[in-house]
């Protein structure tokens, strides 16, 4: 779960970047974040992963509250959140194997148990033939699923996607989003910030728009692959 | 830690060696350089502090006695002298053995002069040396103190320079290792820092899946340390050969050294153990710190 109580960012330049802003995202919630560009849906993210303390309120998340949180103890919370961004940020010398590997490596998880949940998350994104292959052997889409298969491997309580399809093609985009839904389906909150907002219509569910620091709208709406 | 973790984080870093070989080898060869530097400013203050150290060994003091002295009472002024405990050696040197030695020295004019001089001028002495140069004062102006002493003679201003030299060389070999480990360290970390900056994704990557500041430290730290051995292996090998071209030299062809009647430059081998411990423990060090230095810029994510 996470939540926002009358939270403000101000950088240190003077930006305003929120301003109290409240919101809950329960647990198995599927939540769009839209908005312009500079209108703070970056902010929110870098306040969930705690790269950065809000100026004023209080954050909390998956049990977290991140104002009370130690520096040292910020690596158990971002073992309980998966993130998928735009570029993929795949390791380049590392397979698509050792690159979902990684995660559970990082996190000291039992060699045997790398052995049997690698395979298996490979598989969920469609991607076994490609686990030898390195990132520079994929497509776009494909990378994208293996940074999914990254975010996903750890089992954790949220997804942050930070447009994860910006990148790829249109098509792929849905197969994506799609991927996204299902890993939804099976308990895990997932928050996806995006620009197209076609895919978005397409879609449906619950649409948080954030404009100038402040949260413009915030409902459930049916998607259009709902009418068909 | 899990075994199985362990050994994946020194896989790794071997492998980070391998993948950054031409950093690693640049920071193989500044090490190297710098170790070469410190270890040789090391060794020369040793064969320095040796050479001093004979010098001062060979340098006496003579205590003039009274003339007409028993051998009891000469005897148990020795003894007086040998209580005392900055005193090494005594030696008693007769004025028949001086005269005898003076003569032998003058030309043949003045041998024909003396030659006839029915009485010896020259006092009974001893000749004494001390364990520590710096007391060599006190220790004379104690002995004036005894009964049957005339007077005493100390190389005083030798006695000076050679404390002084020594205190300089203390300083100097001291500030030089210092000054070159730090230039040390800077240098490492910026190479190092290259080789991380070049690894900054990765780092990143770790961070944002929850990896603590010492899993992602380990494989650059250890990394670090191999090249740090590998670079005091070879320093060691050069300074093995550099030292012993030295040290034939001096043996073999020069004889200055005998012609001054200080010691020799120690043998290698005698030296092999300290040096390459000392050539180790620095190169892992520093690669360790050097690149314990550059990584926390990155790890602010």
């Amino acid at each position: 779960m996470v939540e926002f109580k009358d939270v403000s960012v101000t950088y240190s330049s003077g930006v305003d970047a929120l301003n109290r802003v409240n919101l809950k995202i329960n647990d198995g919630d599927f939540a769009f974040v839209v908005g312009p560009s500079g209108a703070g849906k970056s902010t929110l993210i870098k306040l969930i992963l705690k790269e950065i303390d809000a100026t004023s309120g209080e954050v909390t998340v998956n049990g977290f509250n991140l104002r009370k949180l130690k520096r040292r103890k910020v690596p158990a919370l971002r073992r309980t959140i998966g993130v998928v961004f735009q570029d993929f940020r795949l390791i380049p010398t590392m397979t698509v194997y050792e690159n979902v590997a990684f995660v559970l490596r990082v996190i000291d998880a039992p060699a045997k148990y790398i052995r049997s949940r690698v395979p298996y998350v490979i598989n969920l994104v469609g991607l076994s033939k490609k686990a030898k292959s390195y990132p520079n052997e994929l497509s776009g889409g494909e990378q994208q699923r293996v940074a999914l298969a990254r975010a996903l491997v750890n089992d954790p309580q949220l997804i942050i996607a930070d447009e994860p399809t910006g990148n790829i093609d249109p098509a792929l985009s849905y197969e994506i989003v799609g991927l996204l839904k299902g890993i939804n389906e099976c308990g895990t909150t997932i928050l996806m910030v995006t620009h197209e907002h076609e895919l978005v219509r397409y879609f449906g569910g619950r649409i948080i728009n954030i404009n100038s620091g402040n949260i413009a709208f915030d409902e459930v709406v049916g998607g259009t692959n709902e009418d068909q | 830690m899990k075994i199985s973790s362990a050994r994946y984080l020194i896989h790794q870093g071997f492998k980070g060696i391998w993948k950054n070989r031409m950093m690693s080898f640049a920071s193989f060869c500044i090490m190297l350089v710098s170790l070469l530097m410190v270890g040789m400013s090391v060794l020369m203050a040793i064969n320095l502090n040796r050479i001093i150290s004979g010098i001062e060994d060979k340098s006496e003091a003579v205590v003039q006695i009274k003339d007409g002295l028993s051998e009891a009472e000469r005897d148990e002024l020795e003894k007086q002298i040998k209580s005392i405990n900055n005193v090494h050696t005594v030696e008693f040197y007769s004025k028949e053995k001086a005269w005898e030695n003076m003569v032998k020295n003058m030309s043949k004019q003045q041998q024909d002069l003396f030659r006839y001089a029915d009485d010896n001028p020259l006092p009974d002495t001893f000749k004494i040396t001390v364990i520590n140069i710096q007391d060599m004062n006190e220790t004379t102006t104690l002995i004036e103190t005894f009964e049957n002493v005339e007077s005493t003679k100390s190389p005083t201003k030798l006695t000076d320079v050679l404390v002084s030299l020594r205190r300089l060389l203390v300083i100097l070999s001291g500030a030089i290792v210092i000054a070159l480990i730090i230039v040390c360290l800077i240098i490492i970390s910026n190479t190092t820092r290259a080789s991380v900056f070049t690894r900054r994704k990765e780092i990143n990557i770790m961070k944002y899946v929850g990896a603590k500041n010492s899993f992602i430290r380990i494989p650059f730290f250890i990394e670090g340390m191999i090249v740090g051995i590998l670079a005091a292996g070879g320093a060691l090998l050069l300074t093995k050969f550099a030292y012993e071209g030295v040290y034939n030299i001096f043996n073999d062809d020069f004889t200055l050294w005998t012609v001054l009647g200080v010691s020799n430059l120690y043998p290698f081998k005698d030296l092999f153990t300290k040096v390459a411990i000392s050539y180790v423990a620095t190169g892992a060090l520093i690669g360790a710190v050097g690149t314990s230095f550059s990584t926390g810029k990155h790890l602010k994510v």
